[in-house]
């Protein structure tokens, strides 16, 4: 079961696992191309985190750079690589979601810069990519990240408790209400 | 309909990489990071060496002085006993001597008859 959680959360293969634990293991020991190694592993998962919380490019690049940093300075205490994954995306989370209760409505960004869609949605649908983006901006931020630990990590609600530190109770109830919410905005959207 | 806004939501927030410049700037932050930890942490480790190493050396010193001392004060003690000993055993024959002297000194004064006259 846990295997399987890491190998849905980074899209890695056995292989690569032994891979990233044995990069682990060089990388406690101070090895510039395995904490490289490792980085590049998660990358994708903790950008993606990080922009679609915060909704705006530059203040993802500092969350993930920080975080990044934070990993660099506490391997010692990471035993394996899919516990490396479990600590990332719960620093990313909880640091994304304390950045977000401390700005004013004001200053809500939508969730994806439109330069950004452009760039890297590839050929996927622009116009329910917005949609979906501004829907999900609407969320609060607990609600937001519950979201994303389940469509873009791919996580289940008991793993996404643990992630958050909430029960598997509230989780449900982000997931229903969100998806409820957001049902309701996109028949509004595209019909 | 909800698998359908599921789907399209997994569609939505497949994950997506920065750039490869950006990439490179965090690996070098968080590879000098690391590096400036492990050079800290081993400063650490050997300030820590030394105070063991230290507090080992004072608590072997204090060791061997309280041994020297001990074995100082038990050689005293045993000097301390024989003399005690020896005084004993010269009290004790002079006390023999006397007595010795005095059973002789009435022996000898029993044996002769004149002597009780």
């Amino acid at each position: 079961m846990a295997m399987a959680l890491a190998l849905r959360s980074i899209n890695l293969n056995d292989s690569s696992l032994d891979y990233l634990d044995q990069q682990l293991a060089r990388a406690r020991a101070g090895q510039p191309t395995a904490i490289a190694a490792l980085i590049r592993a998660h990358q994708k998962s903790v950008y993606s985190l990080a922009l679609r919380m915060l909704g705006a490019r530059h203040l993802a690049e500092d969350l993930v750079q920080d975080v990044f940093i934070q990993m660099s300075e506490n391997l010692s205490r990471i035993e394996t690589n899919q516990h490396l994954g479990f600590w990332l995306r719960k620093v990313t989370t909880h640091r994304a979601i304390d950045q977000l209760r401390h700005r004013t409505k004001f200053e809500l960004a939508p969730l994806l810069d439109e330069d950004h869609v452009s760039d890297e949605a590839g050929n996927r649908d622009p116009l329910l990519q917005k949609s979906l983006g501004m829907l999900l901006a609407d969320l609060s931020p607990d609600a937001r990240a519950v979201m994303l630990l389940r469509y873009q990590e791919d996580l289940d609600p008991a793993d996404i408790a643990k992630t958050l530190d909430m029960s598997i109770n509230t989780v449900k109830s982000h997931l229903k209400r969100s998806l409820d919410l957001l049902r309701e905005g996109l028949e509004d959207e595209l019909t | 309909m909800k698998n359908d806004i599921e789907s399209r939501l997994r569609e939505a927030l497949r994950p997506v990489a920065p750039t490869e410049d950006f990439t490179r700037r965090v690996i070098a932050q968080a590879t000098a990071k690391s590096a400036r930890s492990a050079d800290r942490s081993g400063g650490a480790a050997s300030r820590r060496l030394w105070w063991l190493s230290g507090i080992a050396a004072s608590l072997l010193m204090a060791a061997g002085v309280y041994q020297h001392q001990r074995a100082q004060r038990e050689v005293a003690d045993g000097l301390e006993a024989r003399r005690q000993v020896l005084q004993a055993l010269a009290l004790t024959s002079q006390k023999l001597d006397l007595a010795y002297e005095t059973v002789k000194s009435q022996s000898s004064s029993l044996g002769d008859p004149e002597a009780g006259a």
